[in-house]
């Protein structure tokens, strides 16, 4: 965790990093006893002072931000009006979560003005943002994965009795506003345990039980399945009727006109317009965002199938249990279900991440063990994870490193690397998916998310494997490069490799799978051709209906 | 002072520029001391202390790219000191023993890996904190060697070792010269090769390197191996140094390596290290012992001199590293 998000994270000023700090933030903050009604009290007080509906509460003028050379938002103005759902749409790298970070005080502005209900803002800190009632849930899961789900909503915020935490108030507490938001999530967990579209719900349920009056929402859907979406959906609804003003960030376009009254779209830094969501149309959006069209973004090719080149049979591990499916050489196999239905697990089983308990796996006819990922990769399999941060990347190491780091035993000649080939390979994945980067050698921690994701990818395509798995690829991509991403896997295909593409998004998987399996607690339980079923029948078999 | 400042060829970026803006402000600070203390004092550039500094700089110097290893895997090795003590009396009794020099050598230095191995084996295996399993075989290992040496100490008689520490080679002190074989190959493994790689992918993200193919329970065996293999060979130099073996030797230098780490731009973190930051922390180190001496300052002073130096240079290099933001 960085010491921004932390910061974010607790509303805290703090100056050390690391855990302990979070707990100290536990322990700190004096006195006044805040309970659940009472912080819903203090949001209806603060609204009776607040801006009327459709009248500016949040202006930027000018507002820039530059990270050494690079102009990560150019001179912006922008009005968010009182009451309004106002989306923000643009390419990765556009400059959005920076325009977040600016509004919420976690990174300082380099120039230019911010008016709050008409007065200018200095938005120092997290501290000055929250006590205006500016909030936001970041892109990147910004909680601590040690404390309870409890514990982290109420972070920084603590019910307290005479200098000590009431705990058991507080996960009572907590378990009430995630029940009342409809999101079935115990709060006495560990958040660690959760699943990443989990933790966003509980980092979602914590910022809209402060006294919020702005919130800010950057990419949750990214991880989250159509129904918890609808769930989100249906809270921002209900604080969009309290009066609270919502900006909302998303690279899905049906999600915008779905919910937003206005969007804004910026472009390389820029913003380059605002829109009133009926006065517009996807295309127009994707034109402003990429200056270009696209006729078609799931690119869509069936090459004839080979030989199978992987086949499991009552595989069965932790979270995981008798799977059987095969994949062969120019197939994509989808694999679709709720968050925790075990896809993941399957793909971690597969790949020798995680223990096999029962089953077989057959890699080209041959029963192989499997065993530990290096293993895996020397048959000839790739996993591209589906945390970025977690799992898939290196965040403090440079983008070239984190790009050549399953292929270095390649690029060895002798003792030494050959550093030339180690520049060509990186700068090649660097070009081939457009990762906006001024050199291979900035860390993967300065680039934007969805960049972050494109390097995820980018390692594994010079290893030369024969399967891919695909864990959520295209999670807080931009449509252009989500294009560019599908493009690549019809590629991979000719050359007669095979995929699986795990995704919760449906639209994604039903359009791109020959062969679609439908998971739910950790089994199989439906399998289809190429658009063989509905939407709403997949649908009903991941969630049982 | 990361991987940057070595990966990759050709074209200067501003990363590249800044890693090496760090490694020359530290030359240049142990420059400015050399250039005070010869001013200050008459006694400072003199053949004599030249070749004193660069022995008493050498060994921390040694420890220190050991630790460093270590410490880029996001690991901790306290047990270096007592490594030294524990290893100059195993030389010292193999060779009042009679064992011939070069497998009292080779036998001392097999001991120092195998000390690396049972740190591995408690971290990977039995998941220990790397600061507790080091922390434990630092008493431990002080322990067996007052066991061995019944509390006192092992003269050494061979002339040949003992004579080693005390040579030159062109005119450069032999205890210098063991750095640089030393550095060398450490360059090459770090910074070179795929294992230094390996690394910094342990050290930023375990389990990130691990689906990436990377073999991190190897990757921790070599890191703690380096750094007591270090530790060992640097008390076969302690040792040929004082003409003894004691356990109690080398009390609190694995502080010392940790400072020069740390000095010379290592982030205790995990995955920022290089090679030449650690060396040139560790002759700073030396450097400011060595003028206090020569000046006459209380040997209390010192100490402070170099905690103050620990926090000003490191929070300079954090003022740098966030610099972008
Ligand atoms: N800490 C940093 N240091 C240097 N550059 C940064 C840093 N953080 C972001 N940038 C750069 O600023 C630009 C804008 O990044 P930002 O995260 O705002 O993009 P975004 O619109 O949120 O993209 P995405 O859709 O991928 O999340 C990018 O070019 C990014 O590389
Ligand atoms: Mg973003």
């Amino acid at each position: 965790m960085t010491r921004g998000a932390l910061r974010a994270a607790t509303g805290l000023d703090a100056t050390a990093g690391g855990e302990e700090q979070a707990v100290a933030a536990l322990h700190s903050e004096e006195g006044n006893m805040t309970g659940l009604h009472e912080i819903s009290h203090r949001r209806d007080t603060e609204l009776k002072t607040a801006v009327p509906k459709g009248e500016p509460i949040l202006e930027l003028r000018g507002l820039q931000k530059n990270y050494g050379a690079v102009q990560a938002l150019k001179p912006a103005s922008i009005t968010f009006l009182s009451g309004e759902i106002h989306a923000i749409v643009g390419e990765n790298g556009a400059g959005k979560s920076t325009l977040i970070k600016l509004l919420t005080g976690v990174i300082p502005r380099t120039a230019g003005e911010v008016r709050w209900c008409g007065e200018p803002v200095r938005l120092a800190s997290p501290n000055e943002a929250i006590a205006r009632g500016i909030n936001a849930v970041h892109q990147e899961v910004v909680l601590c994965p040690h404390l309870s789900v409890a514990a982290n909503m109420f972070l920084g915020d603590e019910m307290k009795r005479n200098g000590l935490m009431r705990k058991r108030a507080m996960t009572g507490a907590a378990q009430g506003v995630l029940d009342d938001l409809g999101f079935n999530l115990p709060a006495d967990a560990t958040l660690g345990t959760l699943t990443i579209g989990q933790q966003q719900l509980v980092a979602t349920a914590r910022a809209a039980m402060r006294g919020t009056r702005f919130l800010i929402f950057d990419e949750p859907t990214a991880y989250l399945t159509r129904q918890e979406s609808t769930q989100l959906f249906r809270l921002i609804r209900r604080l969009q009727n309290e009066g609270v003003t919502i900006v909302y960030i998303s690279h899905r376009l049906e999600e915008v006109f779905e919910l937003a009254d206005r969007v804004s779209v910026l472009r390389d830094g820029t913003h380059v317009g605002t829109r009133l969501i009926g006065e517009t149309n996807e295309a127009e959006l994707i034109a402003l965002m990429i200056n270009r069209t696209i006729e078609q973004i799931y690119h869509k090719e069936h090459f004839p199938f080979g030989e199978t080149i992987v086949e499991t049979r009552g595989l069965t591990g932790p979270g995981f249990s008798d799977v059987s499916l095969s994949v062969r050489s120019g197939e994509i196999v989808g694999l679709y279900g709720l968050i925790g239905a075990g896809r993941s697990e399957f793909a971690l089983g597969l790949y020798g991440r995680h223990p096999i308990s029962a089953g077989e796996v057959y890699w080209q006819g041959k029963k192989v063990e499997i065993g530990n990922e290096r293993n895996a990769m020397a048959l000839g399999i790739a996993l591209a994870p589906e945390s970025r941060r977690d799992q898939g990347l290196c965040l403090n190491l440079p983008i070239g490193l984190n790009i050549n780091l399953p292929v270095f035993r390649k690029l060895t000649r002798g003792l030494t690397i050959n550093r030339a080939e180690e520049a060509a390979n990186a700068d090649r994945q660097i070009r081939d998916l457009q990762i906006k980067t001024p050199s291979r050698r900035v860390l993967a921690s300065a680039m934007s998310g969805g960049n972050q994701q494109k390097i995820v990818i980018g390692k594994w395509l010079s290893h030369g494997a024969k399967l891919f798995i695909f864990d959520e690829p295209t999670v807080g991509v931009d449509v252009g490069t989500k294009a560019e991403i599908y493009r690549l896997f019809a590629r991979l295909l000719e050359q007669g490799a095979g995929i699986i593409l795990i995704s919760s998004y449906l639209p994604e998987v039903y359009e791109l799978a020959d062969r679609l399996h439908v998971f739910r607690q950790g089994r199989l339980v439906a399998s289809h051709d190429y658009r063989a079923a509905s939407h709403e029948e997949v649908l009903a078999q991941a969630i049982n209906a | 002072m990361s991987v940057e400042t070595v990966e990759g060829s050709a074209a200067p970026t501003p990363k590249r520029g800044v890693s090496i803006l760090f490694g020359l402000t530290l030359l240049g600070l142990l420059l400015a001391l050399w250039l005070a203390l010869g001013l200050a004092t008459n006694a400072f550039w003199t053949p004599n202390n030249i070749s004193n500094l660069l022995r008493q700089g050498a060994m921390t110097a040694i420890l220190a790219v050991g630790q460093t290893f270590v410490i880029i895997t996001a690991g901790i090795d306290l047990s270096v000191g007592a490594v030294v003590g524990f290893t100059s009396v195993i030389v010292a009794w193999l060779l009042a023993a009679g064992v011939p020099l070069w497998l009292a050598v080779v036998a001392t230095l097999l001991i120092g890996v195998l000390i690396g191995v049972f740190h591995a084996f408690g971290i990977v295996r039995m998941g220990l904190p790397p600061f507790i399993i080091t922390l434990a075989t630092l008493t431990s290992l002080r322990g067996i060697g007052l066991l061995i040496t019944n509390g006192s100490t092992i003269s050494i008689t061979n002339e040949a070792f003992t004579n080693f520490s005390r040579a030159d080679f062109l005119g450069i002190p032999s205890l210098f010269w063991m750095v640089i074989v030393v550095a060398i190959p450490a360059y090459v493994f770090l910074h070179l090769s795929r294992f230094g790689r390996y690394l910094f992918a342990v050290g930023s993200n375990r389990e990130a390197a691990r689906l990436s193919g990377v073999n991190v329970d190897r990757t921790i065996y070599l890191a703690y191996i380096l750094s007591s293999t270090c530790a060992a060979f640097v008390g076969l130099l302690l040792a040929s140094r004082i003409g003894i073996g004691n356990a109690t030797q080398a009390e609190g230098w694995e502080l010392q390596a940790i400072a020069s780490s740390v000095i010379g731009g290592t982030s205790l973190f995990g995955a920022v290290g290089s090679v030449h930051g650690p060396l040139l922390g560790a002759f700073i180190l030396a450097t400011i012992n060595n003028g206090a001496n020569l000046l006459n300052v209380n040997s209390f002073w010192q100490r402070i001199i170099t905690g103050l130096l620990i926090i000003v240079i490191v929070y300079f290099d954090q003022l740098r590293r966030r610099g972008s933001r």
